[in-house]
């Protein structure tokens, strides 16, 4: 029995499954607590140690098959079968007339029962770049083995079919065709395996792309270049990142109840009431939420960037006291109603018709920041972070930095998010050189995975 | 009580409301006999964490359930100690302490004093046992059900193999605890991501798939006893059919079994395409799978 179990795990281990050797001691072990002698018992025994995820237990289920089925008669049970002396030689004559070709004797072995050398041989033609031919990530390889091994069986089969009739002399007709249908299956089953095995390793799962394969596929992409389909990705994306970020907020904020005692705190609050703790803290405490106010460039290439960031910003909405938004190109006005009477990706195209902004003038940081000083300048205060997204491309007008300075002074923080490439930062008439020692950070910000790292920081 | 064999589970998993396939009875009696937990995976819906309960049912034992999410600590999952019945306790002992520390000659004396009563306050009095911990205590055997642990984060999952391993848990405070009987451990898993080789290795697995036509009949029989053999099979039938349907969620035990109660409610005697379509709200959980089950109604009834 063991040994049956034996050959059958290095079976499965050649066809890629691990086993553990505790795997298999367990097994061993369970086996005797139950009635081998049923079937379903024996094999859920199997399953239940050697196949502990659904994709691997295709793959066992198909093993198995293999193994206690179509190769039954040969696991060493049955040597009184009639057959077994006639298919013994044979497949010693076959073996003798083939001159080493390791498939061909992997074939025959499979014929004989000892599935082993296949099972190696197939298993390498599902590895990518493996085998010989090909280079890197190419799949020629492990297509000339499975080439080779359905070759092979076919010869095989020529062959048999030839030495079957060879013998008509020597053996009895019932013999020969009982054979002949036994050779038979086995190939059948030989190719099934081959052509079978491709598919059935990758389950039926349901092929919605993950939070990770949609961040995968689109992170890297600026976000100028995105077409239509993929911006739809993109939200969706964003959607899981936004709900997950919530996620951790609001278990931030359930945790502050729990975990360890803040004794100092305690027992300050407890001298108020002469030294009975009638209010815990603890030593969580959950950040203070900020308040944001975004300054968008609409202009051309800028606004793809700013679209998504505003998208986030305004799903993020509970994580932040307030959120003010405005947008300019030359001259600024607020968006911040919009976004908050309509539903985010509305909002966003009604930000863009119907802000009263020049469109077509040429961008001016200097006059967007004079504006922003006459009118709004009050709603910065120190728990404020505001958040610039621009190029800082001011067509050589006064860039004012000096208000920038200012407003600096009454924040908490300055973040400039620059989408365009950083190579092209100081060049031309770009401004960044003389605004950059007014931010407490400048990042850029070109693609998903840079927005979605700075979202982050800031929520967390 | 105690399984004696395959068969008995079974039978005593039936008395307890719970039909199983051979599969399950073979993994349950294993786990019993070998004392290593049950890691089931499997769709939702097809009676997961149904098994624990009916295991516990039929051994006539606890379930004590810990229920995992993304975020689950030490602190929900072990022990947590109760820090404001420790200073109420600590303010309404006061004078008591008073009395310890009196006539005490320095300062010194005094904290070794108070120091030497330490233990009234780190005690199990001011422990409050989360499920693990429960379940390592139980002075009678227990079945621990930890729900959905695919759902915990990847430190949780090692921490508890630690805590499945050894069945023992260490209070820094109080010592190790050990197990005084070994629980029948369920976790369950949703397959919403893999779980670690480690842990794998270290428990049974078992994957509930959607049952046979013949057990999941059983199985409605069963719950809803009343039903009309024909529709029941029906029933059978058509579920069966449309799980074969490429949907977003397939319609599962549970669902059937709801689908069979409204059904019974409707007074309904037969399954035609209009029944189906008005019901069909019990079984598709999705617009998409709605619609598209509708459109193939023919295929579903034959």
């Amino acid at each position: 029995m063991i040994n049956i179990v034996l050959k059958f795990v290095s079976c499965c281990r050649l066809a890629g499954l691990r086993i553990s050797t505790s795997e298999v001691l367990d097994c061993l072990d369970q086996l005797k607590l139950v009635d081998m002698l049923d079937e379903k018992q024996f094999a859920a025994v199997l399953r239940a140690n050697f196949a502990k995820s659904r994709r691997e237990q295709f793959h066992f289920d198909r093993l198995y098959d293999l193994f206690f089925h179509e190769l039954r008669q040969e696991s060493g049970i049955s040597h009184g079968d009639p057959l077994s002396e006639q298919i013994q030689d044979t497949l010693v004559t076959l073996g003798a007339e083939q001159n080493g070709n390791k498939t061909q004797q992997a074939v025959l072995d499979f014929l004989n029962g000892d599935p082993l050398a296949f099972l190696e041989q197939m298993q390498q033609g599902f590895m990518p770049g493996k085998g010989q031919g090909g280079g890197m990530g190419s799949n020629l390889g492990p297509m000339i083995q499975r080439l080779e091994l359905m070759l092979q069986i076919n010869a095989v089969d020529d062959m048999l079919m030839q030495y079957i009739s060879d013998q008509r002399d020597r053996m009895q007709w019932e013999t020969r065709r009982d054979l002949q249908t036994l050779f038979d299956a086995r190939l059948a089953s030989a190719r099934r395996l081959l052509t079978r095995q491709g598919q059935s390793f990758e389950d039926d799962r349901t092929t919605t792309p993950s939070y990770q394969q949609n961040l995968d596929r689109l992170g890297d992409i600026h976000f100028a270049s995105l077409i239509r389909k993929e911006v739809a990705g993109m939200r969706d994306a964003i959607d899981q990142l936004v709900r997950k970020l919530k996620d951790t907020v609001s278990r931030r904020y359930a945790a502050k109840n729990r975990g360890a005692l803040d004794v100092k705190k305690t027992l300050r609050r407890a001298a108020g009431y002469q030294g009975i703790p009638l209010v815990l803290f603890f030593r969580h405490r959950p950040l203070r939420k900020a308040k944001i106010v975004t300054l968008c460039d609409v202009s051309g290439s800028v606004w793809s960037a700013a679209r998504f960031m505003l998208n986030m910003l305004y799903s993020l909405q509970d994580c932040f006291t307030q959120v003010r938004s405005f947008v300019f190109v030359a001259g600024l006005d607020e968006v911040t109603g919009i976004f908050k009477d309509c539903e985010i990706n509305e909002a966003i195209d009604k930000a863009l018709k119907e802000a009263q902004i020049e469109y077509n003038a040429a961008t001016d940081y200097g006059l967007t920041f004079r504006q922003f000083k006459r009118d709004y300048m009050e709603i910065l205060n120190k728990k404020t972070t505001l958040i610039i997204i621009g190029d800082g491309r001011s067509n050589y007008s006064n860039p004012e930095e000096h208000i920038l300075n200012e407003m600096r002074e009454r924040c908490r923080r300055v973040i400039w998010l620059n989408p365009e490439t950083q190579y092209f930062w100081f060049t031309g008439d770009s401004e960044m050189r003389a605004y950059q020692v007014c931010c407490h950070e400048v990042r850029p910000c070109q693609n998903l995975n840079q927005l979605l790292e700075f979202i982050q920081s800031l929520v967390l | 009580m105690k399984f004696k064999s395959v068969e008995h589970v079974r039978t005593e998993l039936k008395k307890a409301d719970y039909i199983c396939s051979k599969t399950i009875a073979t993994v349950v009696f294993l786990a019993q006999a070998t004392q290593k937990p049950v890691l089931v995976e499997g769709p939702a819906g097809v009676g997961k964490t149904e098994l624990s309960k009916a295991v516990a049912r039929s051994l006539e034992r606890e379930l004590i359930r810990l229920q995992c999410y993304e975020g689950l600590d030490e602190t929900k999952a072990l022990y947590e100690w109760e820090y404001a019945k420790q200073l109420l306790y600590t303010q309404m002992v006061k004078e008591k302490i008073d009395d310890v520390i009196k006539g005490a000659d320095s300062l010194s004396d005094a904290v070794d004093r108070i120091a030497s009563q330490e233990d009234a306050f780190f005690s199990e009095r001011f422990i409050q046992p989360r499920p693990l911990l429960q379940a390592i205590s139980a002075t009678r055997p227990v079945v621990l059900l930890v729900d959905e642990v695919d759902k915990s984060d990847p430190e949780f999952e090692a921490f508890l193999l630690e805590v499945l391993s050894d069945f023992q848990i260490s209070i820094p405070e109080l010592g190790t605890r050990k197990a005084v009987n070994i629980p029948f451990v369920f976790l369950t898993s949703n397959d919403s991501r893999d779980m670690s080789d480690a842990l794998k290795r270290r428990c049974i697995h078992l994957y509930i798939d959607y049952p046979e036509r013949e057990l999941e009949l059983e199985i409605v029989k069963l719950k809803i006893p009343q039903i009309d053999g024909q529709l029941a099979r029906c029933l059978v039938d058509t579920i069966r059919n449309i799980r074969d349907l490429n949907l977003k969620k397939k319609p599962c035990i549970s669902e059937t079994l709801d689908w069979a109660q409204s059904l019974l409610a409707l007074q309904v005697e037969d399954l035609s395409p209009e029944i189906v379509a008005e019901t069909l709200n019990v079984i598709c959980k999705h617009r998409a799978d709605a619609n598209q089950v509708a459109e193939k109604m023919e295929k579903i009834i034959n």
